[in-house]
């Protein structure tokens, strides 16, 4: 089928190739074909490779699972028979007999495994297992604006080959924009199982798209046109509802969050310039970013929540004994354990992590407020330290932004908290800062005038100073816009009310719903909340479901896998 | 409603409220929203509570996304103003739990609440009913709280006098369990609503109030009230009382056919239970059947009685008691402000009356009147007594007992507190007002006493410090402080400004007349200067400032 002309090129090129690189093109080729989902015609497709893996994968927003269902696709494609799995459902039993294991896994927090791979990751890390018989690969999602890059995947990788598993695939580690890294990464994988020899040096991309921007992410310059604190006078809280203006238009979908990096507040710099006499405006190259001494402590670097590791490096270059776990900030370590002079300090500037961006689920709607405008609602976030009261240093600086303050911002999308077809029902439960992604859902629904029903659970401590947007919720109940509006004021009566609890008042008329197939979201503090509520959805499914534990369990599980309850929780 | 087209929205709320009930019940579960239904904030009135917001708050709150600062006004029935000392002790908690904290002493001898949020109504309603005390009809088209001269020691048959406060009160009550049912949960005992043979299913065409004066103290301003009673006392016997109605201040900014008007004496009736209770009665179903309905602003029984005439008002009554008024008997009042001090009754028990600024009671750094008075109501040696001038009066104590109150009344400076206070000041009276009043134009009870400062250095000027000359102040025309019978009268027409009345009398048998327009506080203090020089000049011996100035300037 291939014209005399392509067939001399082809022949001319593999000519030129090891046997090694041979076997790579044949999967690459695969691959490719592959990737065409399928529209290649049976002719053409290459004996099947008759060998079985497991790819698990896991996951925090829900882009490793994606991306292994994905690949999982391909791999079958190419007659690979694929065990897919979460980490939260794969048995560690079958740890030992697994003789093709892949991994596709993200970093979250500081550094740390999702939630739902914490108790494989542990596992691997406490459990001695003898893992000979696996050849395994991982691939690790992240993004490089974070300290510590891929750190979860990095971990899993070294620790299967501690343990005697066999790699048979380099680390891969993904940025932001991961989908074509990854498609590469399964041809890897579908080239090493093709050839018989253990293992197969991964080849490298194609070289033109290997310089990237890092993270790769899309930058927009905004300025703050509106910033109100929504709790009243009297209030434990300060929650600013924050509404930004940019000149180009934003892209972004109902449930996608706002990320900026937050500059240091300047006493915090004053105060590490004084302790250590450095000279602000002295150029200094550190490993991600070069600037003065100035620029990188007020916008660069991580000052006032060091990670651990930078702690302990802290100590071996000052000398001091600094305890272990402790989490100074950089002028308490400079007060309590001095810097010798300037340049030992220099030395200190280079092991300082980059300081991560902050997230805030947005709070504004495309349609309803135009797409050169988007809303945030952020909680100042006040914790003490040693008795002495600190602020968080996005949500101080957001508090404080002066009026008309231009900042720079990106979009992080969030696919997996999306709005369903519009004639679905859905149900929110947004106690606290949580109401923000939903104020975009209502926001959303009610201008495209959605059919479906929607349904918010909200609460904080007060009804009176706390009742965040309340008269945009009174309006939309007005207008039907809300069907239902249940409310939980914790501190208002002697016993506490939370909103898991109106949610099982309302125990028969939720499962109603999602009988009749609505959508269930959660969005706000990890803590406590999100665990309560699922307790208690167990809890309606067996009262009104008449269901065992586990069916009831089983049940919320299959709303998670059909992605009819899904979290935005932090 | 069209068979009924022209009446009044809020007629046709309380007809479809089955016995004032509206939808209440549904609106206290609205916990989305700090306010009730629309159409209940006219039936709370009748269960003694006025839905309000911090009008000081509206622009910030409005900011914030946050609906205005609801709260509640509520206000308790008791008939000639008595609470025993365990009722204060409840009340003094109840202000602490639910309310801003202060204790309102009202112009009608009552105690107002205010900020009492919707989800804490029922439990201050439930402190106050086991207090045996309740909030019924104290707003409303009803009958209003009934006032009655407050000091005992004012004659020997104060007590028998006193009584008729509370069986009117009763007679008047509206019929319905709906306080019970609504606020304490008591059981709907049938699905019909109550039969009420005076109230019927429309009530009054607007508020009305009783007043019962004992001569020759006429503190309570008996004439300002819909319907009167002033006792007839003659060597210590009571004989019965001169019974009229018509009076009432309320007027409103440029509308002509509005006006404040002071009763009109229609008769006497002997001192018979039974014929006084039928008479007032029918003083009201007299206004009940021939009130406006349709014109809230022309519903007082004042402009009934005006429509109808005097003599076919009596004449209407009369044939519905089926006894006729005797001709009124003479009386003579000397005074209307409050004895402060100590008095001595004619059972030789004492009463001390407390000078309370515009009736709040409350612990500031002046003076800690609050926590006072908590503990002598802890002693449980006297009542508490309020008077229509929003004072107080510790009463009824007895000889052995007054040592140990007056020993607290100086530990908490009260008494140097009653006693300091200037002669002005003592007998002056702010409405409310700002912030909580929804119709108040300018401020009253928190400027007056700021003001009244600025005035007494012109007093001692003129040299009229000790003048017992009656200021009042009010936020609006409506005179809930009863500014349109003093001798000074500010009535506010905005945010800082005042129309200034003079030429009212002492003794509140006169009205006084606007003399000049929104007055800012620079004018006011000018124009006063002015006016007390000349008085001091020209007045004749003993001559008080309102009779003066109505000689000299209104007529
Ligand atoms: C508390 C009090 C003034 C005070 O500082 O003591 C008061 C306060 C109010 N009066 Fe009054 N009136 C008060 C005695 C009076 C008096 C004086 C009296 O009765 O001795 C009058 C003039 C006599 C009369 O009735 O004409 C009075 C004539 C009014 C009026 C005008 C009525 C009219 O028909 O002209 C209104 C407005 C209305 O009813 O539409 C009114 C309405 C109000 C309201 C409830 C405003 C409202 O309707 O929303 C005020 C509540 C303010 C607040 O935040 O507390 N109030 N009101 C007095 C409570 C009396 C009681 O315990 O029942
Ligand atoms: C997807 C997503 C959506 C989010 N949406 C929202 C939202 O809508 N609204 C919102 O308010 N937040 C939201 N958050 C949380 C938000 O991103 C930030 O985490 C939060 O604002 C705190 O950031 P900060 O810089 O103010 O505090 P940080 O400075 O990052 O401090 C955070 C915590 O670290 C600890 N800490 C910091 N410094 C020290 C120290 N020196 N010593 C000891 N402990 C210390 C404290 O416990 C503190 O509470 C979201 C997060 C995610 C991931
Ligand atoms: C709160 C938060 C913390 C994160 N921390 C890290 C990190 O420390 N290191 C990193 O490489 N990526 C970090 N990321 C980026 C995620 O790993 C990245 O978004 C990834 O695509 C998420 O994949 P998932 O949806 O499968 O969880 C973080 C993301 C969030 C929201
Ligand atoms: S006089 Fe006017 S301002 Fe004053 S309390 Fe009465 S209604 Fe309110």
């Amino acid at each position: 089928m291939l014209s005399e002309e392509k067939l001399q090129k082809i022949k001319d090129f593999t000519f030129t190739l090891s046997r090694e690189e041979l076997i790579w093109l044949n999967g690459y080729i695969a691959g490719q074909a592959g990737a065409l989902q399928g529209s290649v015609s049976a002719g053409t497709i290459p004996p099947p490779i008759n060998k079985k893996i497991t790819l698990v994968y896991g996951t925090e927003t829900g882009n490793a699972k994606k991306l292994a269902t994905q690949l999982a696709g391909i791999a079958k494609k190419k007659g690979v028979t694929v065990k897919l799995a979460g980490l939260d459902q794969y048995r560690f039993s079958d740890l030992l007999k697994e003789e093709y294991f892949f991994v596709v896994i993200s970093t979250q927090g500081e550094g740390e495994p999702p939630i739902l791979a914490k108790k494989f990751y542990d596992h691997i890390h406490e459990a001695h297992l003898d893992l000979k018989k696996m050849k395994f690969g991982v691939l690790a999602l992240g993004d490089s604006s974070y300290a510590q890059f891929c750190k979860t995947g990095e971990d899993t990788d070294a620790r299967l080959e501690a343990l005697g598993a066999q790699r048979i695939l380099p680390l891969k580690r993904c940025d932001v924009d991961y989908e074509e890294d990854a498609l590469h990464w399964i041809d890897n994988v579908v080239a090493a199982l093709q050839t018989n020899v253990g293992s197969v040096p991964s080849i490298a991309r194609p070289a033109a798209t290997e310089e990237k921007k890092p993270g790769g992410k899309k930058y927009y310059r905004g300025s703050v046109v509106s910033s109100v604190n929504l709790n009243d006078r009297g209030s434990n809280k300060e929650t600013y509802h924050i509404e930004i203006s940019t000149d180009e238009e934003i892209e972004y979908l109902p449930g996608d969050a706002l990320g900026v990096i937050p500059p240091n507040c300047d006493a915090a710099v004053e105060q590490v310039l004084q302790l250590t006499g450095i000279d602000p405006k002295k150029e200094v190259k550190t490993p991600k970013v070069t600037a003065s001494v100035e620029e990188l402590l007020k916008k660069h670097l991580n000052i006032l929540f060091p990670l651990k590791s930078t702690i302990k490096q802290y100590g071996t270059i000052t000398g001091h004994a600094v305890p272990e776990d402790s989490r100074l900030s950089l002028p308490d370590l400079l007060k309590k354990y001095p810097v010798k002079d300037a340049s030992m300090f220099e030395e200190v500037l280079q092991i300082l992590t980059t300081q991560a961006p902050r997230m805030y689920s947005v709070s504004s709607s495309p349609i309803s407020h135009g797409l050169n405008e988007i809303h945030i609602t952020v909680s100042k976030d006040e914790f003490y330290v040693e008795d002495e009261k600190r602020t968080g240093v996005c949500s101080e600086y957001f508090s404080t932004l002066p009026l008309d303050t231009e900042f720079e911002f990106f979009i992080q999308k969030q696919k997996h908290f999306r709005l369903p077809d519009p004639d679905k029902d859905i149900i929110m439960i947004g106690p606290g800062t949580g109401i923000a992604p939903f104020r975009s859902f209502i926001a959303e629904r009610d201008a495209s005038g959605s059919g479906g029903r929607n349904w918010l659970f909200f609460g904080e401590q007060h009804f009176v100073t706390d009742f965040l947007y309340q008269t945009e919720l009174q309006d939309y109940l007005q207008t039907g816009a809300l069907a239902n509006l249940d409310l939980a004021f914790s501190r208002d009566q002697k016993e506490k009310i939370y909103v898991q609890h109106r949610m099982k008042e309302k125990g028969a008329e939720l499962y109603q719903w999602l009988q009749n197939g609505a959508y269930m979201y959660i969005s706000g503090k990890r803590e406590p909340t999100s665990k309560d509520v699922e307790k208690t959805l167990v809890e309606i499914f067996k009262e009104h479901g008449n269901k065992t534990e586990e069916e009831a369990e089983k049940y919320l599980h299959q709303l998670a896998e059909e992605g009819r309850w899904e979290k935005d929780v932090y | 409603m069209s068979e009924l087209p022209n009446l009044s929205s809020t007629e046709k709320i309380k007809i479809a409220s089955n016995g004032l009930r509206g939808t209440l019940k549904e609106s206290l579960l609205d916990n989305y929203t700090g306010a009730v239904r629309e159409d209940d904030t006219s039936l709370t009135k009748f269960h003694g509570m006025y839905q309000q917001d911090d009008r000081d708050r509206r622009e910030e709150r409005s900011a914030k996304k946050l609906e205005w600062l609801y709260a509640f006004m509520l206000r308790l029935r008791l008939p000639g103003g008595l609470l025993t000392p365990q009722q204060w002790l409840t009340l003094h908690h109840v202000a602490g739990e639910h309310t801003t904290g202060v204790i309102k002493i009202t112009t009608r001898q009552t105690i107002q609440l205010h900020g009492i949020l919707k989800s804490h109504i029922k439990p201050t309603m439930q402190s106050f009913n086991t207090a045996g005390l309740d909030s019924i009809a104290t707003c409303g088209d009803v009958n209003r709280n009934v006032c009655c001269t407050s000091n005992p020691a004012e004659s020997p048959v104060y007590d028998e006098v006193f009584q008729y406060a509370a069986k009117i009160s009763e007679m008047a009550k509206p019929k319905t369990r709906a306080w019970y049912e609504i606020w304490l949960d008591e059981e709907k005992l049938s699905e019909k609503t109550e039969e009420d043979p005076l109230y019927k299913d429309r009530y009054l065409p607007r508020k009305l109030k009783v007043g019962i004066a004992i001569p020759p103290n006429n503190d309570v301003d008996i004439l300002i009230n819909d319907v009167v009673l002033i006792a007839i006392i003659e060597n210590d016997k009571l004989l019965g009382f001169n019974i009229g109605a018509g009076g009432g201040l309320g007027s409103t900014h440029g509308n002509p056919n509005t006006y404040p008007r002071l009763a009109s004496v229609m008769g006497f009736v002997e001192n018979d239970e039974q014929k006084i209770l039928k008479a007032v009665y029918e003083f009201i179903t007299v206004q009940r059947d021939f009130g406006n309905r349709s014109d809230r602003k022309q519903a007082r029984l004042k402009y009934t009685i005006d429509k109808m005439g005097i003599d076919k008002y009596r004449e209407e009554v009369e044939k519905r008691c089926g006894f006729k008024l005797e001709p009124a008997r003479p009386f003579e009042f000397t005074q209307r402000q409050d004895r402060y001090g100590w008095v001595q009754d004619y059972k030789g028990n004492w009463h001390y009356t407390v000078f309370v600024e515009n009736g709040r009671v409350l612990d500031d750094e002046k003076i800690k009147l609050k926590e006072g008075l908590y503990k002598i109501a802890e002693l449980g040696k006297c009542n508490f007594h309020f008077t229509t001038n929003q004072n107080l009066i510790l009463a009824d104590i007895q000889n052995e007992d007054r040592p140990s109150v007056e020993a607290l009344l100086n530990q908490y400076g009260i008494i140097e507190h009653t006693e300091n206070a200037g002669a002005l000041r003592k007998n002056a009276i702010a409405c409310v007002a700002l912030n909580t009043c929804g119709l108040a134009l300018a401020e009253a009870q928190r400027y007056l006493p700021t003001l009244i400062s600025k005035i007494e250095p012109l007093l001692q000027k003129h040299n009229m410090e000790n003048d017992d000359i009656v200021l009042r102040m009010t936020g609006c025309p409506n005179g809930c402080g009863r500014s349109p019978n003093a001798e000074i009268g500010f009535v506010g027409t905005a945010y800082g400004k005042y129309n200034l009345h003079i030429g009212g009398d002492r003794l509140g048998l006169r009205l006084n007349t606007k003399f000049k327009d929104s007055l800012d506080e620079g004018q006011i203090l000018a124009t006063l200067d002015e006016l007390f020089g000349v008085y001091q000049q020209e007045k004749k011996e003993n001559e008080s400032f309102g009779d003066f100035s109505y000689r000299k300037w209104i007529l």
